[in-house]
């Protein structure tokens, strides 16, 4: 009995010493593809940290809103920093996935593949977030301007509406792209996006209407100048 | 030299006619109502003042669709009853044709340009063909500087209501006296006289497929002659009335079209207005009076609102385009009562360089800052009108002086801020 249990524990730790000993290179590879892909991230950061404020990445970012957007989501550190941090754990993620890789084992290259497979759907669903948060950004500011210029009560409401409808529409585009509840999705949005026009058309229509006669009146009347009538020539 | 491209008529034309000493240039786009007018006017003027000499009339059209061309070829020239002359005359020869290059009024200029040097005109001008009010006499004064004084550029005096003119009169007056150091009271006016000698120049400069072609000719023609030392002078010209204004003609593109164009040339002639100080009159030549003008409505209640907002409102953009101090003096402009509004010079001036300062740093896209700017525009003008409701027009000007001279005295704020 005693020597049946010490043949089982012998043959068990020879096994995993073989196993040990056939999986080790792999384990080590990884540690050395994370370590490498950590010091590279390091020096990612260092590299952008140091050259994005010298190209003018930062007074980018203030003209284009992204930097305003950052500070709204509660990040006061500069874009350029948060674009190296980013920048740096986008570094490291690619070179974990890749030290799964070097396991070798069925499940990490599956999983490997299907991170790989994935990564341009995600990378399109970043960029459209990105392009819509700027586009967002400058068109919100458009409004506000122009109906600021043009007097109306509720600028700051209107650019916001706007901005957010926008943000919305790429941000469900982005949900499409990465395939998240694609109904309910694209259900979501048409309510919502109806929902919106048809509340603005009410509002505009019940309460809005002696506005509209006379923004229409200021418009077509000829020689009229909207609805304030100054005649001022400015040039 | 970057000349325009003219049809094979046109060229055919050119030798035809031979050299000529006089040249009017007119631009046009759809102004069938008045163009024949203002042909007649210039070719009357220059057959009473510069009888005998070869003149040409060039009108460089945009593609007009409503028969501008056809009337330009229609209009009469001078005959001696029109003009109370005994001697003979030499009509001026009529030039019809459609400029190439980028739709706008820069590109109408550069063909009237190649073709003066084509005909080795010695004084030209142009008129716009939208005028009214012209007469003969606005040809003496326009071309006779230039033929009979040496002066290179003939710019326009017009009598204007004391309200008339805003933009020019709070910012492009009084920025390009300040920058450039000669008192060119109205360097946006549209009709100018000019040498071929600058015409030249003109032809010889790369802007012409710039905004300089569409919409900022007129600014840069002014600029170009007072900041390369042309000899520059102003002459009198009396009211100008133009064709029923555009209703489309929005106050925030002409901000944009306007203020762009000077901003632009402030930052092309950095080295040159950097070391000008002070500011020289410029010889002024026609007789000033007085005719009465139509009263101006202004809502100056409804321009302190739109600023007020926009103090509210637009408080992200203009913390970013404006100095701390001026940020500062600006809210608390907003929150004073509607009938102790005014808007102090100095902010103003302060206003107006960071506004450029934020140009030149690209700190927002052009179109918007330049917008954002309006607010702050129609805060000045309410101020400006409620300050001078009952004065006249002369203390009105004495007014726009004083203004002007803040530019002057508050330029070393601008170039430090440059720096």
């Amino acid at each position: 009995m005693w020597k049946f249990l010490s043949d089982i524990v012998q043959k068990t730790l020879s096994g995993f010493g073989e196993r040990l000993a056939a999986f080790g290179p792999n384990l080590l590879a990884m540690a050395l593809i994370v370590l490498a892909g950590l010091l590279l991230a390091g020096l990612v950061r260092l590299g952008l940290r140091f050259l994005l404020p010298r190209l003018g990445f930062d007074r980018l970012a203030q003209r284009t809103g992204l930097a305003t957007m950052l500070q709204k989501g509660g990040i006061a550190a500069p874009p350029s920093r948060v674009l190296a941090v980013g920048a740096a754990w986008a570094v490291v993620a690619v070179f974990v996935l890749l030290g799964i890789g070097a396991l070798n084992l069925q499940f990490a290259m599956d999983l490997l593949s299907r991170a790989f497979s994935y990564l341009p759907n995600l990378l399109i669903a970043l960029a459209l977030v990105l392009l819509g948060s700027l586009a967002a950004a400058f068109v919100r500011r458009s409004v506000l301007i122009a109906a600021v210029n043009a007097g109306l009560p509720s600028a700051r409401l209107l650019a916001g509406g706007v901005r957010t409808g926008l943000m919305v529409l790429f941000i469900a585009m982005a949900l499409e792209h990465l395939g998240v509840g694609r109904q309910v999705m694209l259900t979501s949005f048409a309510i919502m996006f109806g929902g919106v026009v048809l509340a603005l058309a009410l509002a505009f229509g019940l309460a809005g209407r002696d506005l509209a006669r006379e923004l229409l009146e200021g418009a077509l009347k000829p020689g009229g100048e909207g609805p304030h009538g100054d005649e001022l020539r400015h040039l | 030299m970057s000349a325009a491209t003219l049809s094979p008529e046109v060229e055919a034309q050119l030798k035809e006619i031979g050299p000529v000493e006089l040249l009017v240039g007119i631009p046009s786009f759809n102004n069938a109502r008045t163009i024949g007018h203002v042909v007649r006017a210039v070719s009357t003027g220059l057959a009473k003042y510069f009888p005998g000499r070869p003149a040409a009339i060039v009108n460089s059209d945009g593609g007009s669709s409503d028969g501008t061309r056809e009337q330009v070829v229609a209009a009469e020239l001078a005959s001696p009853s029109s003009i109370l002359v005994a001697h003979a005359l030499s009509p001026a020869q009529k030039i019809v044709t459609p400029y190439d290059g980028i739709p706008g009024k820069g590109s109408a200029f550069r063909t009237v340009f190649t073709i003066a040097e084509r005909l080795g005109a010695r004084a030209c001008a142009v008129v716009d063909s939208d005028l009214r009010s012209i007469t003969p006499e606005w040809i003496e004064l326009l071309l006779g500087p230039v033929l009979g004084q040496g002066q290179d550029f003939v710019a326009p005096l017009y009598l204007r209501h004391k309200y008339d003119g805003t933009i020019t009169n709070s910012i492009v007056y009084p920025l390009t006296r300040a920058l450039y150091g000669k008192d060119v009271r109205q360097p946006i006016g549209g009709d100018f006289g000019f040498s071929g000698r600058l015409a030249a120049h003109y032809l010889g400069k790369p802007v012409w497929d710039s905004n300089v072609a569409r919409f900022g000719v007129d600014i840069w023609m002014s600029t170009t002659a007072v900041a390369e030392g042309f000899e520059v002078c102003q002459a009198f010209l009396g009211a100008k009335l133009h064709d029923a204004k555009d209703p489309g003609a929005d106050l925030a593109d002409m901000m944009v079209q306007v203020v762009s164009s000077v901003f632009d040339l402030l930052g092309a002639y950095r080295d040159r207005w950097a070391s000008v100080t002070g500011v020289e009159a410029v010889p002024l030549f026609g007789f000033p009076h007085g005719v009465g003008l139509e009263p101006v409505r202004v809502d100056a209640e409804r321009m302190i609102r739109v600023f007020r907002q926009a103090a509210r409102d637009l408080s992200e953009i203009w913390r970013s385009a404006l100095a701390e101090e001026t940020w500062r003096d600006v809210r608390q402009l907003a929150e004073a009562e509607l009938d102790q509004f005014r808007f102090p010079d100095a902010v103003w001036v302060r206003t107006v360089y960071d506004f450029a300062l934020a140009y030149q740093r690209r700190l927002l896209p052009a179109d918007q800052l330049l917008r954002s700017l309006v607010p702050a525009y129609l805060g000045r003008t309410a101020g400006f009108v409620l300050e001078t409701v009952t004065s006249d027009a002369e203390d009105v000007e004495a007014r726009i002086r004083l203004l002007a001279d803040r530019f002057v005295a508050q330029k070393p704020y601008l170039l430090q801020r440059w720096s």
